[in-house]
């Protein structure tokens, strides 16, 4: 059991590409933590950099107020799940698990009973002695799972573990992993670009884009109160609306191109100034009440049996906008919907740049 | 799914074929023929008579010390060359793994003595390491080693098997360079998380790995020290001096053109043949299984 702490961490890759920039996380002892980040945000090599696999151009890593920096991979304490499993192909499951333990010297009886034990956690018992490419995606990822287990580490780092298996066993797995961790209580630093994964598994999401961290919270309040416009289109599916435009009307409309685009009951913020205001699918109501009010004009309806996608834009502009609504929810066959949203899920970000606006 | 290519006549693919049989027929069954004939007959040096002596050839030779000796001196020539070639190209592929991607020029160079014709390759050598001229032979005496490959037989097999390992490096390289690269990156670093050092590393995941390769390479690497290595000793010592660098090959040549014995050289290029098919052989039945995972 560990906790790990970040300092300014920056990577440079030669060519100047400059992976991640300046990076301050602290992940507690026993924490979940997801990176998540749309593909080449850093990611991978913000994760690379704890595991010792990528030099650190510059900061501080430290595992247990012990500075790492210079620590080869093996001494770190830490054991890692790779994308595509990295398995040892030539060796049986049994010799996969092994092999970090062997290297450490570990006496042949802990190494047998720590298999056994593991094997027993994931299912894997009686695949013991098969090959890797005898086995299916899942159960070679539960593989390196166990090989990650065995070795007891402070630190579990996984890289988009789950993304080269189908849906169905993604959501397997994810839950499996959910209880491995209540069951092991270790640190696990996890990376994905699934939100979906991160909001599900998280104590805590670590939101990155392009080498920097946009924000760090728990999923719900990454949700409930992104604190940059990115945040709030990354996190949620389907992503968030959004709706610009300056205030009018001391701040009782908003205009976009000297069209009324949004109505609020009282005015919010100062008139004149640009917003843009976030709207998230599931917050607007085809209702004609509620503090904000949009005209909407309905393209098509995706049916997905729990909801229902509306797809449309604002009546007023090309502006995309997608409602969801219940499934059972019957609308009238109309082109044109009144929409209305609460007060407590309109976001403001400034368009300049991106920042949460509270009012 | 493999596509397969129908005709439509019945001729077309016994004309495609027929160029290959051919060749295949004249210059290779043809020769084999002859030499399995011969190695039954003794033939007067001027080639005016001969008689028939059944397997005569072929007992005399496992009677031949001097045979005998060639024997050892092939197979200690052709291990010693396979071992260090491999030896040698493995180290050298894995350095330039290491620093891949930009080094292809590093790569380009070594591919370079493959290039070379082997009588001229034995000619490098024997300029470089001539006793008198050589500029490789005057730095040796310039550490101490009396480096004469004309009087001293372990020096002349020592130099051949340098020159023939020379040139095979870079064949060797090739492949081993590909085998490397198809290893995942991430085999490795795991092995790294799992605290295997560098060394524990090659000789537990990344040599393994290489099974098929080295196999091959194997095999190829017999077949050419055995075979392929005449006109570079020839070039290079003459298999001398006294018989000290007289492989197999060497001593058919030896046998037949200077010492004229037709029969008895015939007998040895089928006792080489005999070698041949037994390494086909053995290369056939095994390829299939050479994946070990
Ligand atoms: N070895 C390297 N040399 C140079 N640039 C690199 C190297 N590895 C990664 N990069 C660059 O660094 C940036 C971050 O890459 P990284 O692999 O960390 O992204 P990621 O967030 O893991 O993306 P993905 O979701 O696609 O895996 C990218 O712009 C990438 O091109
Ligand atoms: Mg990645």
């Amino acid at each position: 059991m560990a906790h790990l702490s970040l300092k300014s961490l920056t990577k440079v890759y030669p060519g100047n590409v400059t992976a991640v920039e300046a990076a301050d996380l602290d992940v507690a002892d026993g924490e979940f933590v997801v990176l998540v980040g749309p593909s080449g945000c850093g990611k991978s090599t913000m994760l690379r950099m704890i595991a010792g696999l990528e030099r650190i151009t510059s900061g501080t890593l430290k595992i247990d107020d012990k500075v790492v920096n210079d620590v080869e991979p093996g001494h770190r304490n830490i054991a890692m799940v790779f994308q595509n499993y990295a398995l040892y192909p030539h060796m049986s499951v049994r010799r996969n698990m092994a092999y970090g333990l062997k290297n450490e010297g570990k006496p042949k009886a802990e190494i047998e009973a720590r298999i056994n034990e593991a094997a027993q956690m994931l299912r894997l018992t009686e695949y013991l002695d098969r090959k890797p490419r005898q086995l299916s995606g899942g159960q070679r990822q539960r593989v390196a799972m166990g090989r990650a287990i065995v070795r007891q580490p402070a630190v579990f780092l996984f890289d988009e573990p789950l993304s080269n298996l189908d849906a169905k066993l993604r959501t397997e797995l994810r839950a499996e992993l959910k209880a491995l961790h209540d069951r092991l209580r270790g640190t696990f630093v996890y990376v994905t670009h699934d939100q979906v994964e991160a909001m599900s598994l998280a104590d805590r999401i670590v939101v990155m884009n392009a080498g920097r961290i946009e924000q760090i919270g728990a999923p719900i309040a990454l949700y409930s109160r992104p604190e940059t416009r990115f945040v709030a289109e990354f996190i949620g599916s389907p992503a968030m609306n959004f709706v610009e435009g300056v205030l009018g009307e001391g701040g009782a409309v908003l205009v976009s191109e000297g069209r009324e685009v949004l109505q609020f009951d009282r005015p919010i913020g100062l008139a004149g100034s640009g917003f843009v205001v976030g709207l998230r699918p599931e917050h607007m109501k085809p209702s004609k009440g509620g503090f904000a009010r949009l005209r909407f004009r309905r393209v098509f309806d995706e049916q997905l049996g729990a909801d229902t996608l509306i797809h449309g834009t604002l009546d007023s502009g090309p502006t995309r906008v997608i409602l969801r609504v219940d499934g059972a929810l019957h609308l009238p066959d109309a082109e044109r919907l009144e929409v209305g949203v609460a007060r407590e899920h309109l976001h403001l970000f400034d368009p300049k740049t991106g920042l949460r606006i509270d009012t | 799914m493999q596509k397969r290519v129908t005709f439509n006549t019945k001729t077309l693919p016994y004309l495609l074929v027929g160029p290959q049989i051919a060749v295949t027929l004249v210059f290779f069954f043809w020769p084999s023929w002859q030499a399995l004939e011969s190695a039954l007959y003794i033939e007067d040096a001027f080639g005016l008579s001969r008689d028939f002596v059944g397997l005569r050839n072929f007992r005399d030779l496992l009677n031949d010390d001097v045979y005998l000796a060639s024997f050892g001196v092939s197979f200690f020539f052709g291990i010693a060359v396979t071992f260090l070639t491999m030896a040698l190209a493995l180290a050298l592929a894995s350095a330039a793994n290491r620093v891949l991607r930009a080094a292809t020029a590093y790569r380009t160079m070594l591919i370079w003595p493959y290039a070379v014709a082997p009588a001229l390759a034995g000619v490098i050598w024997y300029f470089l390491m001539n006793p008198s001229l050589g500029i490789a032979s005057y730095w040796l005496d310039a550490v101490g080693v009396d480096w004469n490959h004309y009087v001293n037989g372990d020096q002349a097999l020592l130099l051949v098997i340098i020159a023939a390992s020379w040139k095979q490096i870079s064949y060797n390289f090739l492949f081993f360079l590909a085998g490397l690269q198809s290893i995942p990156q991430s085999l490795i670093e795991a092995a790294a998380i799992d605290r295997a050092g560098p060394m524990r590393r090659f000789w537990t995941i990344i040599f393994p790995l290489l099974t098929p390769t080295t196999f091959f390479l194997l095999v190829v690497n017999l077949v050419y020290a055995f075979f392929d290595t005449f006109s570079l000793i020839h070039a290079t010592t003459q298999g001398g001096p006294a018989n000290a660098t007289s492989t197999l090959v060497v001593k058919v040549y030896q046998t037949g053109f200077v010492g004229q014995d037709y029969g008895s050289s015939a007998a040895q290029s089928v006792i080489l043949m005999a070698i041949v098919i037994a390494m086909t052989f053995v290369q056939f039945r095994y390829i299939d299984r050479r994946v070990n995972y």
